[in-house]
């Protein structure tokens, strides 16, 4: 293992050093009788985590040294916490890597433009799991086997790249090869107001049935509560978030050997649901509404339930943004009438830039491999010093960790079970259909359930107006 | 003569409340934005609205100088819009004169092609000035950035100059020139003050172009060059919308325009009422 220990200084320290040299002989002298201790102290404490345990690990952190590199990430509270930290990467490394915070609309543009023209601006950004198969087919970015698999670049004893969900690697995976290190994940969670349900007798719901039917028993509009929510907004990330996971759940097979097929029996069944439950129990407007609307909406107390991502917990358990604060419950996804619960394999990872040159992509290799390391995800989470803490730590060892589990559950009733049984029970990698042309086909699909939902179709002809919009993209 | 009066009266007061009602439809969303401002996120999400509430400024403070501060992207906004704006008025100016007063070879091909820049989408010019750029090593740069934004800024300002200056009698820059005052000189004293209204709404029009501008400021634009336009964004995460720190900071970012709009609000009505030394035709 090769190490430049002078280098590995933190900036300042060195002139702290020298001043105290002046003013102090005998420290000096203390000092050079044992500078091995000294300059071993300051390399052992990052700013956020102990670098000494990175060093433990069998590869060169300085094999990229005065490289820089730029990350693409979007606006999001588990990156603000990541660039907080980044100065760790810096002692660490000597590679000097910046965030660039980029909209979520808009870091899928410019990836693509970067990516397909070459230019190598972002060594490595934030990737949406559906736009693999795009990268992939054109070659933007490297497989990550021939990384994971060269001892001089990866110990995977400390690495231990099996210990990240697994639904998570599959999404980032094509054809099985890794190409990208999950930073941040979600499971999708059933979330309810605990208090309406107890009163009312219910439990959550085992199955979709069982969804509709505690809609309806705690829908009261009357008295501002409706039955649930689920996202409405129409976008390949918002609607064809939840329906994806109806479908799968109703049976659904994207594929009929190379045909997406999107206008099946079961495809218009989970559209039929989707459409009757939010009709029927859904604040009118419910169309326009993503996530952060329906998070909003239950803290405010006027929704019953919603399914969306765990990590929606943060603001509904807010304090400072919501007011059923103490009275949440938490569950899988119900049951459909295949039997199959499907959550989202949704994360944000770190694909490298297959542009870049061999000393830059060795950085953005270590960078992915810090910020996927199981200190990364603690410094970032549980030991983060900022009121924020992230909950979608992306190891499944982290979901065993007590001071972890502490902290999520805090969150509400039976938050933890219901994410780890998720984690490791509900997720599908055929969740959303994989291709290239993913950008393209989910935007059709978005489009045809919203219109479905507002009444413009009906859903029969909502799909089947999809499918031919789909073929014709999938023949070109 | 009473009775003139009184419909003198009711004339002004229904004018008062058809005009305060329409300029109500525009001001609403910002006296709306203002108040959500001030207060919490938990008062803004409140149904109904509450109207009675105790107002705080701690959104401005983080919009300020909170972790997602918008004071650097405030700054890279004026560097780049003011020097838009100057660069394209310096341009503008004697472009405008020519295509009006000089007889150019090509001049109407010329003035077209001017124009026609104009009918790209500007979503389709972003790969190509992404790939220039990066070429030229000038993404996320100040100089590739208002480069950028002068070539939409240039022919929209020429075009709006030369209206103006074909405004102007052509026999004031005779006298000029009977004078024997250079073709200068005429610009700078004769043409230039006759058509500071204009040069007013055109340096309106074009600092409110480039200090709003989003789709080249995201995609050609880092760390480096950051607008606030890209900056508000954080407010705007996949976790939540942060409303009353995203309307502090826009109230915050709207001020230089407002600021820059009332001083040149003098020369824009002016601009606007030039009549008064119409005349001239393109020669």
């Amino acid at each position: 293992m090769k190490k430049d220990k002078h280098n590995n200084q933190r900036p300042g320290t060195g002139t702290v050093r020298r001043r105290t040299i002046l003013k102090a002989p005998l420290a000096a002298a203390a000092a050079f009788a044992v500078p091995g201790l000294l300059i071993g102290k300051a390399q052992a404490a990052g700013k956020y985590m102990n670098l000494d345990s990175f060093r433990a690990a069998n590869i060169d952190w300085r094999m990229a040294k005065g490289a820089k590199i730029t990350v693409g990430v979007i606006p999001a509270g588990y990156f603000q916490n990541l660039e907080a930290v980044m100065s760790d990467f810096e002692a660490l490394t000597g590679v000097q890597a910046r965030l660039e915070m980029t909209p979520p609309g808009q870091i899928r543009q410019k990836a693509v433009l970067d990516l397909s023209s070459k230019t190598g601006t972002w060594a490595s950004h934030a990737a949406d799991p559906m736009y693999y198969m795009l990268y992939v087919a054109n070659g933007w970015i490297d497989p990550l086997d021939n990384y994971l698999g060269d001892a001089k670049l990866t110990d995977d004893r400390w690495f231990q790249f099996e210990d990240i969900q697994p639904g998570h690697r599959g999404a980032t995976s094509v054809d099985r090869r890794p190409y990208a290190v999950p930073f941040d994940g979600e499971a999708t969670i059933q979330i309810y107001r605990k208090d309406v349900y107890d009163a009312k007798g219910v439990g959550p719901a085992d199955t979709l049935d069982e969804y509709a039917a505690n809609a309806k028993t705690v829908h009261d509009p009357a008295n501002r509560l409706w039955g649930c929510a689920l996202r409405g907004f129409r976008g390949a990330g918002q609607n064809m978030y939840i329906y994806p996971s109806l479908f799968r759940a109703y049976g659904g097979e994207w594929f009929d050997g190379k045909r997406v097929v999107v206008d099946s029996p079961e495809a218009l069944a989970a559209l039929e649901y989707y459409v009757s439950l939010l009709n029927s129990y859904a604040p009118s407007g419910v169309e326009n509404w993503n996530w952060p609307d329906i998070a909003d909406a239950f803290g405010q107390g006027t929704l019953g339930s919603y399914i969306d991502a765990h990590g929606s917990a943060a603001v509904v358990a807010n304090p400072e943004k919501s007011k059923v604060v103490g009275k949440i419950g938490f569950a899988r996804w119900p049951k459909g009438p295949s039997g199959k619960r499907v959550t989202s394999i949704w994360n944000w990872s770190f694909p490298i830039n297959g542009a870049l040159s061999k000393k830059d992509k060795h950085a953005t290799w270590l960078f992915a491999q810090w910020a996927g390391s199981r200190e990364v995800q603690i410094a970032t989470s549980y030991d983060f010093p900022g009121a924020y803490k992230r909950t979608g730590a992306n190891r499944g060892s982290l979901w065993k960790d007590p001071k972890f589990l502490d902290l999520m559950g805090k969150f509400g009733h039976n938050y933890v079970k219901a994410a780890t049984e998720s984690f490791a029970k509900d997720t599908d990698p055929d969740w959303r259909p994989r291709l290239p042309q993913w950008p393209a086909v989910g935007d059709t699909m978005a489009t045809a359930i919203q219109s479905a939902l507002v009444g413009q179709a009906k859903p029969k002809e909502a799909l089947k107006e999809a499918q031919k919009k789909i073929d014709q993209i999938l023949k070109v | 003569m009473n009775v003139y009066r009184h419909a003198r009266l009711l004339r002004t007061i229904v004018l008062m409340i058809v005009t305060g009602a329409l300029l109500l439809v525009w001001v609403l969303p910002l006296i709306w934005a203002f108040v959500v401002s001030l207060k919490s996120e938990r008062e803004v999400l409140a149904y109904p609205p509450s109207v009675v509430f105790e107002p705080t400024w701690s959104n401005y403070v983080d919009a300020l100088f909170g972790s997602f501060s918008i004071v650097d992207s405030l700054l890279t906004s004026t560097i780049v819009a003011t020097a838009t704006t100057v660069l394209t008025i310096a341009l503008a100016v004697p472009a405008a004169y020519a295509f009006a007063r000089l007889r150019l070879p090509a001049k109407r091909p010329l003035g077209f092609y001017t124009l026609a820049t104009q009918m790209v989408p500007p979503v389709g010019l972003v790969i190509p000035y992404f790939l220039i750029l990066n070429r030229l090593s000038w993404l996320d740069t100040y100089h590739g950035m208002v480069i950028v934004y002068l070539t939409f800024s240039l022919p929209f300002a020429i075009w709006l100059m030369v209206s103006y200056m074909e405004d102007i009698p052509w026999e004031m820059e005779e006298a000029a020139f009977l004078d024997r005052a250079s073709r200068l000189q005429t610009l700078w004293h004769i043409v230039i003050p006759q058509v500071r209204g204009g040069i007013a709404v055109t340096v309106i029009f074009v600092f409110l172009n480039a200090w709003n501008e989003f789709l080249f400021a995201v995609q050609l634009g880092g760390n480096t060059v950051r607008p606030v336009t890209v900056a508000m964004y954080n407010f705007v995460s996949v976790e939540q919308t942060l409303w009353a720190k995203l309307s502090a900071a826009a109230l915050v970012a709207m001020l230089p325009v407002v600021i820059i709009g009332i001083a040149a609000q003098r020369q824009i009505v002016k601009g606007l009422t030039v009549g008064a030394v119409k005349g001239g035709a393109r020669k």
